[in-house]
């Protein structure tokens, strides 16, 4: 009886290992060949469909005026780029540029040498074009910029339901602390909640919060960037958020970004706190309110306190590990080429807002649907952005606060919050103990 | 007469035997040659992802290290007096003893009481047992969306049934305030993990003889009776191996806790790999991270030494 013999006789082990050697040394011929092409790593944690596609259009075109040069875009997340980005810079395997964090993480990153200086993209983007002061936010300790804004964002506008401020007879949009609560009280009802406000132990709450302490008067840090928590201002926000807490849905408690602004546009709150996002998301997910909402600034406590916009700065930055420096800044500047950039803006209309003055200006940056609609809320957004602060830059007084991601990340400040309206602990302590705790930070 | 060569008759020649020796030797030393050659891999690949690692982190935990650039000063063992002396490590190590022992037994009863379903001839047995073990594959990433989907307060389905039904006025917040939190997160955990508990025990279930049930019935013991006096010592050696490995595994999840609550409220649901990575990556503090991670480790070994113990008592 013959055998089947080809494994046997044809097939011998060496032969398998040659073949296996073989066929791995043809597998690496063409990874060879393509690392000699740069690959830029983009990473960017605005990663909506729409935004998506946007930067996929400003890819191809780089792409087709820079053949050899691929981008691969990368999401990211808000609650999770530092973790991300730790890693990536501890391990060397860096992205070649990335978008849309928060100034006070690149002047974190620059401050400790890890970011190449953008002076020349932002000759090559047009220093004059940008709006005055833009790029403040980003100069750093050795006079070069850490990075540049791709726009701006007013993140803790009040956004108000006009239909059901009519039907509760409020004729104007709340300004003080006051005002709000009447406002919310009187529009709680039929399933609908007054208000949403974070509560949860993420990076909203402290934002939001440290927008909330301003809008008290008060500050985190002062112009020395010493902690100055254990304030009335910080008491009072304290209290006006303990407040509000009844009037927001229960599992406000675990809601960040993406449950606040979903609360608001599907119409289960009368007011709402966000970008302009909720402009699109409410035409694209529930267009029978999209005739009946605005927005205004956030209300403070009292009027003689001025109004406290929370801009992120979105920004750029490129790695000083990217292999591919000179590839990543061309693509960086090529970010505002106007049509591409106005086709980025438009993906999120009013949510990321212009920095280049010829953008804002320019007609078909003009021309979109929901920009036109909503004139006076875009040209509102714009103006609080501008005259917008951070964590890292509470005032045009404090220098730039290199360890404010470190205290975001911490989430000393969101557990400031849960602790005294969700535990209801007490105020004078848990303040204190919350100061030492940012205090450590800082001196760590 | 010729000279006769070698021993004589019935005696081993010494030269040949010593030869022989020699090639043994040598074909012995060949195999113990092959035999390093072979284990190689496997050490080397044991001294990459477990030793490497072990002492990479206990070299860490000796510094006081900026995560995204790994640089840092010796700071001895300081990391380790300062994160003793934290509350937050204490809170920590109680909330992750909590998580452990309540996920750890419903997955014991869930999993027990799901296999002695399955062994009995049901229909569709075949495609129950398929489907049971659907949570433990799934993604942990798919699960806790589809869970906090399932616990929204808005639009979950959960607080709408309940809220349909009448059994409640107003939404509950499943994740948000305590013990809700805790309570929610352990039962996610339960649900996800204890397929691994139904197959170990339906696995033993199949192997118990007969004649031990046909005995105790002729004895008189009833379904229950059987069932304490049969069917549960003779799980008993399964029970102990799962419990101490799914005791080590529970003690070290991360994702699906920082996925549903993020360790909050406050920190009452925050354990101690919430913690390592929090110092990692949110305080970009990686030798106190390291710190946290090596004082785990060494709770864990207890876990390891009984399982070890176990396993040896058993093959003895």
């Amino acid at each position: 009886m013959n055998k089947p013999s080809m494994i046997g006789k044809s097939i011998s082990r060496r032969g398998a290992l040659q073949g296996m050697a073989a066929a791995t040394a043809v597998a690496a011929i063409p990874m060879r060949a393509s690392a000699q092409d740069a690959t830029l790593r983009w990473w960017s944690p605005q990663g909506a469909p729409a935004q998506v596609a946007a930067y996929q259009a400003q890819i191809a075109e780089f792409e087709a005026a820079n053949p050899g040069i691929k981008v691969v875009f990368e999401t990211t997340s808000d609650e999770g780029y530092a973790p991300q980005l730790a890693a990536a810079f501890s391990s060397g395997e860096v992205p070649d540029i990335v978008t849309h964090l928060p100034s006070f993480a690149t002047q974190s990153y620059y401050a400790n040498g890890l970011l190449e200086p953008f002076n020349d993209v932002i000759e090559a983007i047009g220093v004059d074009d940008f709006y005055p002061g833009a790029n403040d936010v980003f100069k750093a300790a050795d006079g070069n910029y850490a990075g540049t804004g791709i726009g701006n964002s007013a993140a803790n506008m009040l956004w108000l339901r006009t239909d059901l401020m009519e039907e509760a007879g409020i004729a104007e949009a709340p300004t003080t602390w006051d005002e709000l609560r009447t406002a919310c009280q009187a529009m709680q009802k039929g399933g609908i909640y007054g208000a949403v406000l974070p509560y949860g132990r993420n990076s909203m709450t402290t934002l939001i919060f440290v927008g909330v302490i301003h809008q008290a008067g008060g500050q985190v840090f002062d112009t020395d960037l010493n902690v100055n928590l254990d304030t009335q201002a910080t008491r009072d926000a304290l209290e006006f958020y303990a407040s509000m807490r009844e009037l927001c849905p229960p599992g406000a408690t675990n809601y960040s970004w993406g449950e606040a602004i979903t609360a608001f546009v599907s119409g289960a709150t009368a007011t709402g706190i966000y970008t302009g996002r909720v402009l699109g998301n409410v035409n694209a997910q529930n267009p029978p309110i999209a005739d009946f909402i605005t927005c205004v600034t956030y209300p403070t406590k009292s009027a003689d306190i001025p109004t406290w916009t929370f801009n992120d700065f979105p920004s750029v930055f490129i790695p000083k590990q990217s292999r591919n420096i000179d590839a990543a800044k061309a693509f960086a500047a090529s970010l505002f080429n106007p049509p591409g950039y106005i086709q980025q803006l438009h993906a999120a209309p009013g949510h990321v807002l212009p920095v280049l003055k010829s953008i804002n200006n320019n007609p078909l940056y003009q021309a979109n649907e929901i920009i036109q609609k909503y004139p006076a809320e875009v040209e509102l957004m714009s103006q609080a952005a501008a005259g917008g602060f951070n964590l890292g830059y509470e005032s045009e007084n404090h220098p730039s606060n290199e360890k404010a991601g470190e205290v975001v990340g911490s989430g000393v400040i969101a557990d400031m919050v849960q602790r005294v309206v969700l535990n209801g602990e007490n105020p004078d302590q848990v303040i204190g103990e919350t100061t030492t705790a940012i205090e450590n930070i800082m001196n760590g | 007469m010729p000279k006769q060569v070698g021993p004589p008759d019935g005696q081993p020649d010494p030269e040949r035997h010593i030869m022989a020796m020699q090639k043994q030797t040598l074909l012995e030393r060949r195999y113990s040659m092959l035999g390093l050659l072979l284990i190689a891999p496997t050490v080397l690949v044991f001294c990459a992802v477990i030793v490497y690692p072990l002492i990479s982190a206990i070299y860490l935990s000796l510094f006081k290290i900026f995560t995204p650039t790994l640089e840092g000063t010796w700071v001895g063992l300081d990391n380790y007096r300062e994160l003793l002396t934290k509350g937050e490590f204490w809170t920590s190590l109680r909330t992750n003893l909590i998580w452990t022992v309540g996920t750890l037994s419903l997955q014991i009863i869930f999993g027990v009481g799901m296999a002695l379903v399955l062994h009995q001839n049901i229909w569709f047995r075949s495609l129950a047992r398929s489907l049971i073990l659907f949570p433990y594959f799934i993604s942990t990433v798919v699960a806790v969306l589809v869970w906090k989907w399932l616990f929204n307060d808005l639009y979950g389905i959960l607080n709408h049934f309940m809220m349909s039904a009448g059994l409640i006025e107003f939404p509950i917040d499943y994740l948000g305030t305590m013990p809700n939190a805790m309570i929610s997160v352990i039962l996610v955990g339960a649900w996800k993990y204890f397929p691994f508990v139904v197959i170990a025990v339906l696995a033993r279930l199949q192997s118990i003889p007969d004649q031990l049930y046909e005995a105790a019935r002729i004895d008189g013991a009833g379904p229950i009776a059987r069932f304490f006096d049969v069917t549960l010592p003779q799980l008993r050696e399964v029970l102990v191996v799962i419990i101490l490995l799914r005791a080590i595994w529970d003690f070290k999840e991360f994702d699906l806790i920082f996925l549903l609550t993020g360790g909050g409220p406050v920190t009452s649901t925050q354990t101690l790999p919430l913690v390592v990575y929090k110092e990692a990556f949110s305080l970009n503090q990686m030798g106190m991270a390291a710190a946290y991670a090596v004082i785990m480790m060494l709770i864990m070994l207890v876990f390891m030494l009984l399982y070890m113990r176990r396993t040896r008592t058993e093959g003895s």
